[in-house]
Order: structure tokens, then C-alpha cells, then sequence
């Protein structure tokens, strides 16, 4: 059973730029809510808190809470926090030296599983769920570098699954792929968030209308306006989210 | 039409000649440096055939003696040219130096590429650099004054007390001026070569992998080993190869150390020993006294090993690395879609 997250203003920064200027929102569990805004508006960093991935990088600093259920995430050991918040990337990211198996493998090892057979089986699953095992059963040993970049995307979902998180992060998880690829990403978010806490990033207006239940627009580091899917695309109630999502500016 | 000028066009050609001549230095070198050691091997090899691989004893013999013939060439009485001792000495001394230096290497470049940052990287970074600069001689006298003594009255009797499990650790322990020394101090000389390569590699990870093995919940001791020292793994090997081949032709500083032992093989850790390098930089100037030139031969031979050696090293980690490559590049084939 998947958690919601609730953020209590949450600041980031780059060194000195603030780059998230107090955010206070609600992620429901079992529920996919989309973030929008134009590039720059802080909305990569936001998702990137929500693993405590932006304290990793240089001067990357974060200040706030965020909770999962009732755990502060930022009270927890970070490597603990990122085995409940999975995360997918911009651009498909499989180890490029390990096979298709490995890939996937690879969490569920260093989560300390040792039986061959429950790895298998846990390997399996995930790849079903990512929709990906009926294209790679046969060629499970082949380097994950030999698949195409849709192929590449899912195997990165199927990675993020293995271990079982509540939480699925997708940074703008389809903006390196083709339509027909985007399509099936998308249809496996439709398939998963009855299931996981799914929050995506996204630049494509149409997708998050498909995927999300909930959006989100962020404009500058601030949240403007955070509503059901529907009300954000038809009647939104601040003129800047009204501009953004007609086109006017983005 | 406008023509472009001749005066440009004569640039051009000396251009086109001089880096020619320059780009075909290289092979020119290496080319001519292994004839004229071949060359100069040749009496030695008639000499000795497979002996001089396998035979203890180096004996110059009698250069102001009469001289006898021996396998169809004349060598001074007595005269017998058997460099295994010097070939295990080289061997050894930097097989223990890359057993230091490779851990070291590596753990300090793995702080320097991915845990540092600012000032202290830059800093840390140069003192590393400085490292390399220092110059031999300078390193093989802090090894007299300083490291041989400690490894006599300090590391050496701790160390014996591993001999009880593996024999060749067990003493006597003796001067300090030996394998070990030699070692430790060729590790110092490699240290830097190789922990600036691999921080340059480990940098050329990209940051999308490590954050794909960090989102996964991984450590920092686990990205760096399941992902980036696999990344890099072919690089690896090739930086280690270049400071092997640097620890086998290491000179001055290891025939300060080594305490230079002649007909003798190692029998532990602290036995003093002799390498190739530093056998040729000590006996060639008795060796010119030879009116056979034997001796010259002898330790042109001698040189023609350790080149052989150092090629070899070269080659099999660069075969290794293409191999690698090969069945990385065959999976790394993107198909749209």
C-alpha cells in the first residue's frame, strides 16, 4: 500500500540561487500528479528533493520537510529514502556495462537478496510490469545498451520497480523518446499508479491531461496552483496557470 | 579569379613536412633505439643462448686478463652473464610496488574525482601532480635516510610476524635496503601517474549513471564499485600498465634502495636485490673496460629485456582494453524506437 507525501515548505538552492521558494503540497497516494511549468521553474529540482537527490550535487542545499506517511523523509538515512522513492530519468539511464537481467538484478542485491530463484522471479515481475519481458525474455544476457531508447526507458521503470518502492518519480521520463514509445510510458503509468504514489515531470501539456489525476503548475520556484487534472486544463483560477496551459507563454 | 597567395601555399608544404617528420618521430625512435639494442645484444646472445634468462651468476670477469673464446665469440676469462637475479628483482620490486600503490591510487582518486570540491580538490590535486615532479635521486635519498632505517627497526620486524602464515614475510629483516624498500619506494613513484589517470576517468563517468545507481538506493561505496570502476575498467588496466612499466624502468631511485645484490636471488621480503635498470646504470662504466665489450653486450641485453618486458606489459593491457571495447561497442548500437 502506497503512502502520500506531504512537503512543508520547501526551499532549494544552488549555491546561493534559490530555486524553490517555499512549496506546500499534498502527493496523493495511489494517484499520478503531473508538474508543469516552463523549463527553469523548478520543477526537476522539486522532484529531486523528493529523493533527496539535489543535496548530492555541488552546493545543492534543501530546506523544509517532507513526509512520507508519517516518516520526515529528511530525518532518514538518504540511502534508506531511496529505496522507497524510486526514481526514472530524462534521458534512460541502464548501467551500461551490465546485461538486461543485471540491470534490474542489481537493486534487489544490494537489498541484501540472496535466493537465485527470488531474484528471478522478482526480475520477471518487474519486467512485466514495465511491459518490457514479452521483448527481452530471450535476451536477458544481452547488454541493456543493445535496446532501443523506448526499450532502454522501461528496463530503467523495471529497475525502479524491482525493489518495491511506494513512491514513483518520473523526471520528464518521455521527452528523449518517440511518439509511439511516449505512448506505451504512458500507458504503463495509467497501468501503475493504482499501485504507487506516482509523481511526473512533464513539458507536455497533452500528457499530463492523459496520465495525471492531479497537476501541479510551478512557475519561477513557487507553486501557483495545484488542482485536479480536469480543473487546471478547463477553469483554472490564476491567470498565469490560465496562460501557461493555453500556450500564451512557455 | 583571386589566387591564393604562393607565399601561403609554400607555408602550407612545410607545414605538411614538418608535421610528417614530427608524427613519424615516434616510430623513427622506438624503431632505431630496438635495432641498435638488438644489435648490440647479438655477441651476448651467442654467447649465453637461454642462460642469460635463466643462470644466477653475472660475472664480468677478468677485463684486464687474457681473453678465451667461448661459443665462437672471445669473452674475458671467467666471464658469465646470468641476469635472472636482475629480471626477478625488476619483477618483484614492481609487482610489490603496484600492490601498494594501485589501492592507494585508487581510493585517492575516487576522493578527488567525486569527494572533494573547490579549493581542497584543486590543492589536493596538485600536491599529486607535485608528486610526480619530484626527482628520482631526490626520492632514493629520503629512501636511504629515512625509509630504509624505519623499514629495518620498524616495519620490517612487524611484517615478520606475518612470515609464520606466508614464509617469504618471515626474516632476517637485515638493513632495510631491499625488496621491500624498493618497493615502497617505487610505489611512491606510481602512485601519482596512476591516481591522476583514474581521477581523470572516474570524472568521465557520467553523472547519469551515478545518479541512476544513487536513485536506486545505493551507497557511495556501491556506485563507485558496481558502476563507475566498471565504466572504467578498461582505462584501469591501461593506467596500470603505465605505471607498471614506469616501476620496471625506474633507475636512480631503486639502486639506492635496492642494495644491490649480484648472484643472488631474493630469498624474502627484505633480501637485497638488484633490477635490470639500475644493474645497467651501475656496472656500465666497469663494463666499458672490457676490451671484448662482453660486458656492454651483456648489459645491452639486459636492456633489451626490460624493453621487451615493458612492450609486452603495453601490449597485453592494450589488448586487454580493445578487447573490452570490442564487445562494448558491439552492444552500444542505439536503435531508434
Amino acid at each position: 500500500m502506497s503512502q502520500s507525501i506531504s512537503v512543508e515548505n520547501l526551499r532549494a538552492w544552488y549555491g546561493d540561487h534559490l530555486t524553490l521558494k517555499g512549496i506546500t503540497m499534498e502527493l496523493e497516494a495511489n494517484r499520478a500528479t503531473a508538474i508543469i511549468g516552463p523549463s527553469g521553474c523548478g520543477k526537476s529540482t522539486f522532484i529531486r528533493c523528493l529523493n533527496r537527490l539535489h543535496e548530492t550535487i555541488p552546493h545543492g542545499r534543501v530546506s523544509g520537510s517532507i513526509k512520507l506517511g508519517d516518516e520526515d523523509l529528511y530525518r532518514m538515512d538518504p540511502v534508506d529514502v531511496r529505496r522507497v522513492v524510486g526514481m526514472v530519468f530524462q534521458k534512460a539511464n541502464p548501467f551500461p556495462t551490465m546485461s538486461i537481467f543485471e540491470n534490474v538484478a542489481l537493486g534487489l542485491r544490494i537489498g541484501g537478496v540472496r535466493s537465485k530463484a527470488e531474484i528471478i522471479e522478482r526480475v520477471e515481475k518487474s519486467l512485466r510490469m514495465a511491459a518490457l519481458w514479452d521483448e527481452v525474455k530471450d535476451r536477458l544476457r544481452e547488454p541493456a545498451t543493445a535496446l532501443s531508447g523506448g526499450q532502454q526507458q522501461r528496463l530503467c521503470i523495471a529497475r525502479a520497480l524491482a525493489i518495491e518502492p511506494e513512491v514513483l518519480l518520473m523526471d520528464e521520463p518521455t521527452s528523449a523518446l518517440d511518439p509511439g514509445s511516449t505512448l506505451r510510458v504512458e500507458e504503463l503509468v495509467q497501468a501503475l499508479k493504482s499501485s504507487y504514489t506516482i509523481v511526473i515531470v512533464t513539458h507536455n501539456m497533452q500528457q499530463a491531461a492523459r496520465v495525471a489525476d492531479k497537476t501541479a503548475f510551478f512557475l519561477n520556484g513557487e507553486l501557483i496552483e495545484y488542482a485536479d487534472t480536469a480543473i487546471i486544463f478547463t477553469k483554472p483560477s490564476d491567470k498565469r496557470t490560465e496562460d501557461y496551459v493555453t500556450g500564451r507563454f512557455g | 579569379m583571386k589566387r591564393v597567395s604562393s607565399r601561403s601555399k609554400i607555408a602550407d608544404q612545410v607545414f605538411l613536412v614538418a608535421t610528417g617528420l614530427c608524427a613519424s618521430s615516434p616510430i623513427l625512435f622506438l624503431l632505431v633505439i630496438t635495432g641498435i639494442v638488438v644489435v648490440q645484444s647479438i655477441p651476448s646472445i651467442r654467447l649465453m643462448g637461454w642462460d642469460f634468462l635463466t643462470s644466477v651468476t653475472w660475472n664480468m670477469g677478468s677485463t684486464y686478463g687474457a681473453m678465451t673464446v667461448k661459443n665462437g665469440v672471445p669473452v674475458p676469462a671467467g666471464a658469465s652473464y646470468g641476469a635472472l637475479p636482475f629480471i626477478v628483482g625488476t619483477l618483484a620490486s614492481s609487482v610489490i610496488a603496484l600492490l601498494i600503490a594501485v589501492p592507494i591510487s585508487l581510493l585517492t582518486a575516487m576522493i578527488l574525482a567525486y569527494r572533494v570540491r573547490g579549493v581542497v580538490k584543486s590543492a589536493l590535486s596538485i600536491v599529486v601532480e607535485l608528486l610526480a615532479g619530484i626527482p628520482s635521486v631526490v626520492i632514493g635519498l629520503w629512501g636511504i635516510v629515512v625509509l630504509a632505517p624505519w623499514v629495518s627497526s620498524s616495519l620490517g620486524p612487524l611484517l615478520t610476524h606475518v612470515g609464520w602464515v606466508i614464509p617469504f614475510f618471515s626474516g632476517p629483516v637485515g638493513t632495510g635496503m631491499g625488496l621491500l624498500t624498493s618497493g615502497l619506494v617505487l610505489a611512491l613513484m606510481v602512485v601519482p601517474i596512476i591516481t591522476a589517470t583514474t581521477r581523470d576517468l572516474l570524472e568521465q563517468v557520467p553523472i547519469l549513471y551515478r545518479e541512476g545507481g544513487i536513485a536506486l538506493g545505493m551507497t557511495s561505496w556501491e556506485v563507485v564499485r558496481l558502476i563507475c570502476l566498471p565504466y572504467i575498467k578498461e582505462g584501469m588496466i591501461g593506467a596500470v600498465a603505465l605505471g607498471w612499466g614506469r616501476a620496471m624502468g625506474e633507475t636512480m631511485a631503486v639502486l639506492m634502495v635496492s642494495g644491490s645484490a649480484i648472484n643472488y636471488l631474493p630469498q624474502n621480503l627484505y633480501s637485497p636485490i638488484s633490477t635490470m635498470a639500475a644493474v645497467i646504470a651501475d656496472q656500465l662504466d666497469s663494463a666499458m673496460t672490457d676490451a671484448s665489450h662482453m660486458a656492454v653486450h651483456a648489459l645491452s641485453e639486459l636492456a633489451l629485456v626490460l624493453l621487451v618486458l615493458t612492450l609486452l606489459t603495453n601490449l597485453v593491457a592494450r589488448l586487454l582494453v580493445n578487447r573490452s571495447r570490442g564487445t562494448r561497442r558491439a552492444g552500444m548500437g542505439v536503435k531508434a524506437g
